[in-house]
């Protein structure tokens, strides 16, 4: 397992972001459903190094990330895409993919192949020289997703990754998490229902701090039979989770 | 989007030759876009208006260009390189890439090195091309001597100390409002670091603007007839060194693993040590007899001894030699001595050379200054009269007419002195011919106006004055009307006489 998580807890202050969750997570795409505030950015940030948990047990890519030694070598597969990824605006597209590379030791003989394949992956090949302040949004967006795979990572978390795409792109996005799923742990977290339908082999729901639903996301359309809230299959599935949850 | 092509994962660990590329590429892309480069015109123009136009209008003389760019260019280039630095440490929250940056394989402190050694790395750039711009025109300009490196050197350690100081207060107070309260504060701290010194053997000193004993002030006379003394700036070197490895052990304090604290509050001590060392060794510094700081733990005693050098000599009847170091100022001191030098040159008791000699300085009781000159005083039998240049102590600023008067105005009363015995217990007939010469050499006055002399300093010679009206006067004028053949033929001839004060004002032609 590339992802195992046991009783993990987050607390920011007086406010609990995640609430003793346990998780396992081996190759494949991995879709985190919930709705605002449910825990999921903090869930992440804590797989992603970025933060330590309060309590509980976590191990990346079999290392515990407590350590520096393992720390290190659990980033140097790492990627990440936080929810509102920043950049660098004088940096080019491939400066700032390599930017990137080299602060995650992608060997200096791959770097510029792996910097050139992640830009091509993001389809930002003709914009690779363009200077990040003048891409629009979505071409932002997709330079984050190309930092967060250029150093080819064996686990992959990305926190609403197709926000800000349009529809066409979301499906192309979609193609390569399937084709990074192949060999690598990746975690979407999203409100997109249909990213989970179109990309993920699993599925967990969370609500306040908790996971309360893991399984396909066939089962999860399952349990919304005979509900009314939403318009396809999955998203009557979620509310009913949600649902029955708060009940 | 399309899908990734599968390589092969990395099959060995990183060699240091491979982590020192990646180290380097990433300070080439850092250097690219550092916020150094933006701002280099800005300290440029700083030291072009504040510290080269300043420096040239000094005497190109290497001791007081290279205090002058200490000085200056500290302050120039500390207050851009101080909001640069601070503008990117605070890059990563500003820009909100905190996280995406965190969780590389990279150590926090590593990464934030790197835009560091950028940021001083411009910095440093851009001093050292003022720096040889100053040093290329004084070398052009200057006569003798070469470039000094220490204080040079001190203003280049004071970047990355401005540097670092910047960065950490970036890193740990980021916002957009960081780097120019950063510059802001840089500024004040380096203004203000001298108002903290009181008396000789204050310790604040060491602040990197002070070249010398603060209560002196620029002198032109400093570290040319004898080496510059380089304690001062070594222990500034010292405060320096010590300031950035304090504040680059702060910026990796907060790393996560113990080893990595443990180094860096090593490193933080041990720079504060080391800073604090300095300032205590600037304290028992005390001014030597050269004008320069004399630090015993630091001292070089090979550095006491006097420089070597071939004088340069006019061609005037009476030969004046000056050091190499102020041979711009040789036309000026022999044009004005040249005309009584013409008069005495070949009576009994001229001199045969004049020669320039240095200036000794020494703090009194009171936190004052006595400036003397080095070597025989006046009335030595030596055939040698030792001259200082006004520009040699007090503010080298005067023009060449303020030189040549005050130079005639000591040393043809004096010169002239020594030839007729004339002084104090001066008979009247002494007086006149004293008198008589001053007037022949030009001097439109029989009464002299002796100016003030470094206290202590060369006797200008006490020719008591000629009154209008008096005896001594009407002899005077009668003498000095002589063609000049007529009066060096009666010298010659009574010289012996008339300092014997055997001659009476009437037996004066």
């Amino acid at each position: 397992m590339n992802v195992e998580i046991a009783d993990l807890t987050r607390r920011f202050g007086a406010v609990t972001a995640v609430a003793g969750v346990d998780l396992q997570a081996g190759p494949g795409v991995f879709g985190l459903l919930g709705p605002n505030g449910a825990g999921k950015t903090s869930l992440l940030r804590m797989m992603a190094t970025a933060v330590r948990p309060s309590s509980g047990s976590l191990r990346l890519l079999d290392r515990d990330p407590g350590s520096y030694g393992p720390r290190r070598e659990i980033r140097r597969k790492l990627g990440y895409l936080p929810q509102n990824p920043g950049y660098y605006p004088g940096f080019t597209v491939a400066e700032y993919v390599e930017y990137f590379a080299l602060l995650k030791e992608v060997p200096a003989s791959r770097i510029r192949a792996s910097v050139a394949t992640a830009i091509e992956a993001v389809e930002l090949g003709n914009k690779k020289k363009a200077r990040l302040r003048t891409l629009s949004g979505g071409m932002l967006r997709r330079v984050g997703i190309a930092q967060a795979i250029v150093n080819e990572p064996e686990l992959l978390l990305l926190d609403e990754p197709t926000a800000g795409l349009d529809p066409q792109q979301r499906v192309t996005f979609r193609a390569l998490l399937r084709s990074l799923g192949e060999r690598a742990t990746v975690v979407v977290s999203t409100h997109l229902v249909e990213d989970v339908t179109a990309a993920c082999a699993q599925v967990a729901v969370m609500d306040q701090g908790r996971i309360v639903f893991r399984g396909t996301p066939d089962g999860l359309a399952a349990r919304g039979d005979g509900q009314d809230a939403g318009d396809t299959p999955i998203e009557r599935g979620f509310s009913a989770v949600l649902a029955q949850v708060r009940s | 989007m399309t899908a990734m092509a599968t390589a092969p994962a990395p099959g060995r660990r990183l060699t240091a030759v491979a982590g020192a590329g990646a180290g380097l590429r990433l300070l080439w892309l850092e250097l690219r876009h550092n916020a150094m480069a933006w701002v280099l015109p800005v300290a440029i123009v700083l030291f072009w208006l504040l510290t080269y136009r300043r420096d040239m209008t000094t005497p190109p003389m290497w001791n007081l260009r290279a205090a002058g760019l200490q000085s200056g260019a500290v302050l120039d280039f500390a207050i851009p390189v101080t909001g640069a630095a601070a503008w990117m440490g605070s890059r990563e929250v500003r820009r909100r890439v905190a996280d995406q940056v965190a969780i590389t394989a990279w150590a926090r402190w590593a990464r934030l090195l790197v835009p560091w050694a950028a940021t001083t790395i411009w910095a440093m750039a851009g001093y050292l091309g003022c720096v040889a711009v100053l040093y290329g025109v004084t070398a052009h300009q200057a006569s003798w001597g070469g470039p000094l490196w220490w204080p040079a050197g001190v203003a280049a350690a004071s970047l990355p100390a401005f540097s670092a100081l910047g960065f950490v207060i970036g890193t740990f107070l980021p916002s957009r409002f960081t780097a120019p309260l950063a510059a802001i504060a840089a500024f004040f701290i380096v203004a203000l670091s001298t108002e903290l010194i009181h008396g000789g053997q204050s310790p604040w000193q060491v602040s990197p603007i002070v070249t010398g004993p603060w209560n002196l002030g620029p002198q032109a006379g400093v570290a040319t007839f004898y080496p510059f003394l380089p304690d001062l700036s070594i222990a500034q070197v010292m405060l320096l060194a010590g300031f950035t490895l304090a504040l680059l052990g702060v910026l990796t304090l907060p790393a996560s693993g113990r080893a990595a604290r443990t180094v860096a509050a090593g490193l933080t001590g041990a720079g504060l040590l080391a800073a604090g060392t300095a300032a205590g060794l600037t304290g028992t510094g005390t001014m030597d007899a050269h004008g320069m700081i004399k630090i015993p733990a630091l001292h070089d005693a090979a550095n006491d001894r006097p420089l070597q050098y071939t004088p340069v000599c006019s061609g005037t009847a009476i030969p004046v030699c000056l050091n190499p170091a102020y041979a711009g100022y040789l036309p000026v001191t022999a044009n004005a001595l040249a005309p009584m030098l013409s008069q005495l040159a070949g009576l009994p008791g001229a001199p045969a050379r004049i020669v320039q000699a240095s200036v000794s300085f020494q703090q009194d009781a009171h936190e004052g200054m006595i400036i003397r000159t080095d070597g025989p005083r006046s009335g030595s039998p030596q055939p040698v009269v030792y001259l200082v240049l006004p520009d040699q102590f007090g503010d080298p600023a005067m023009t060449s007419e303020q030189v040549a008067d005050q130079l005639v105005a000591v040393y043809d009363t004096r010169l002239v002195a020594r030839v007729t015995g004339d002084g104090p217990a001066a008979s009247p007939s002494q007086n006149a011919v004293a008198a008589a010469l001053l007037l022949a050499a030009g001097q439109g006055k029989l009464t002299t106006d002796q100016p003030p002399s470094p206290q202590g300093g060369i006797d200008p010679g006490q020719s008591p004055g000629v009154a209008p009206g008096t005896p001594e006067y009407a002899a005077a004028e009668r003498f000095a009307a002589l063609p000049e053949a007529a009066r060096r033929a009666w010298l010659l001839r009574h010289l012996s006489a008339l300092r014997a004060g055997q001659i009476s004002l009437a037996q004066l032609p």
